[in-house]
């Protein structure tokens, strides 16, 4: 192995006497000779040391600056990505969602406690994601169906009343003036005004003109869930009102006979049917002006 | 992190005159492999431009072997390899004046021009270490360094050298 880079040592003049004299005795000594001669006057062109040190010392001055403003502008993207998801954050949990069922639509959907709700048509939900599961509050326009996870104290405040429970099952509908409570499980505490109730399920109650009127259900969830819906002792406006919002349509009530109450219930999903209940029990003649616009007239 | 680290390399005057005694065998190391001078003075200039941009981090101490290692690093790939065609220095003719036998001078110029065409052909890990060594006036142990292997592995590569350039002149 070292005998290999026996060469390399001569070239460098590393060889011990003995070990030279070998080699000159070589026969291929002279040729290695010559060629280490020779390669020793060897050269590589001129460089021009003084300009290249001048143009490497310039690059010093642009650098720091790239490098500063690079940085101040990672800091400002960085700052308003940060701020991004700062507002998004407040956004979603500071901010009031809102759910909502146009006419002719239902929406159901979760609370971040789990607890669900339906929304009946042309209703409206709002609330706040943030401490959710301490403080379950929630404003109602409109007519939903709660079935509340159990937890802590759930209210659903509505223009004209509080609905306050501890998980359960109910339906409130606060529409004009009517408010209209209905327990299907557990117990629900409803505050209307100066009064207070409690209702326990299968209790139902409605608040109209500052008159209560107690009733009880069956029922074991509002029927509006299952496309139908219920009437007790309504009047014609409030029934034509509520197709409306159903139905997506408008309805003219030309008469004002028609004031007997009405109990029963009309399908959401079957206009033809819904009209002709109206019309026969009322004794009136429905006109179909165009897809949207239906008038009722005295016959 | 370069605030509290002030380092040398950043004095204008320590950093030239590391410049000047260390360009010059830069520039040939990239030449000894590619052949290219103009390449290899764009590489070297290149690395050098780097030390000085990282100046701070990079202490005088370990500068030789930062340019190095760039320009080892250099996209190889990307330079056109050249013929490495090398002169002998102007004011020498290598020939002993004493002796005016004709054929004796034929032989010695035929001689040297048929050992710079076997440097031309030398591989290139050979050609660069020998070439270090003759024109740069290198030790052993500064090629190791800077080519990153060992002296054993330098003193290999020239041995094969001297026998590829011996073998080549002879045909």
């Amino acid at each position: 192995m070292k005998k290999n880079y026996l060469l390399a040592k001569w070239l460098n003049n590393e060889l011990s006497a003995q070990e030279l004299a070998e080699f000159e005795a070589s026969p291929d000594f002279e040729k290695y000779q010559k060629i280490k001669k020779y390669s020793e006057h060897l050269e590589v062109g001129a460089l021009d040391e003084d300009t290249m040190l001048a143009t490497i010392l310039q690059h010093k001055k642009e650098t720091p600056k790239v490098i500063s403003i690079s940085k101040k502008w990672i800091l400002r993207i960085a700052a308003i990505f940060i701020l991004g998801i700062g507002l998004t954050f407040a956004m979603q949990n500071f901010i009031p969602q809102s759910q909502v069922a146009n006419y002719a639509q239902k929406t159901s959907f979760y609370l971040p406690d789990d607890s669900q709700v339906v929304l009946n048509s042309g209703s409206k939900i709002e609330f706040k994601k943030w401490k959710w599961k301490s403080h379950r509050k929630l404003e109602l326009d409109g007519e939903a169906y709660f079935k509340v996870a159990k937890g802590r104290r759930f209210e659903v405040i509505t223009n004209l009343g509080k609905v306050t429970v501890l998980g359960t099952q109910f339906d409130v509908k606060a529409r004009k003036n009517k408010f209209d409570v209905t327990c299907y499980e557990g117990r629900v505490k409803v505050n209307y005004k100066n009064s207070q109730i409690i209702l326990t399920h299968g209790q139902s109650v409605t608040f109209e003109n500052n008159k209560q009127i107690n009733t009880t259900t069956t029922s074991l969830k509002p029927e509006w869930i299952d496309g139908i819906i219920a009437f007790k002792n309504e009047n014609i406006q409030n029934i034509l009102d509520e197709l409306q919002r159903q139905y997506d349509i408008t309805i003219q009530l030309k008469s004002n006979t028609s004031n007997s109450l009405f109990t029963g219930k009309l399908p959401s999903n079957n206009l033809e049917v819904a009209t002709r209940i109206i019309s026969t029990t009322y004794n009136l003649k429905a006109r179909k002006i165009n897809s949207t616009t239906i008038i009722f007239e005295e016959k | 992190m370069t605030e509290d680290y002030k380092s040398n390399t950043c004095n204008e005057i320590i950093f030239s005159s590391f410049f000047k005694k260390n360009i010059k065998a830069l520039r040939n190391f990239l030449f000894y492999k590619f052949g290219n001078e103009e390449m290899a003075q764009d590489l070297a200039q290149e690395a050098f431009i780097k030390l000085w941009q990282n100046c701070a981090s990079v202490p005088i101490e370990k500068a030789k072997s930062f340019v190095y290692t760039i320009a080892n690093n250099s996209s190889i790939n990307e330079i056109a390899h050249k013929k490495v065609v090398l002169k002998y220095e102007k004011n020498f003719n290598g020939i002993d004046q004493t002796n005016e036998n004709p054929e004796y001078l034929l032989e010695e110029q035929q001689f040297q021009t048929k050992l710079l065409k076997a440097i031309e052909n030398l591989n290139v890990k050979h050609r660069q270490a020998f070439l270090m060594h003759r024109i740069d006036g290198k030790k052993y142990s500064e090629i190791a360094q800077e080519l990153g292997i060992t002296v054993k592995a330098v003193e290999k590569r020239i041995h094969l050298a001297l026998v590829t350039l011996r073998e080549n002149i002879d045909l």
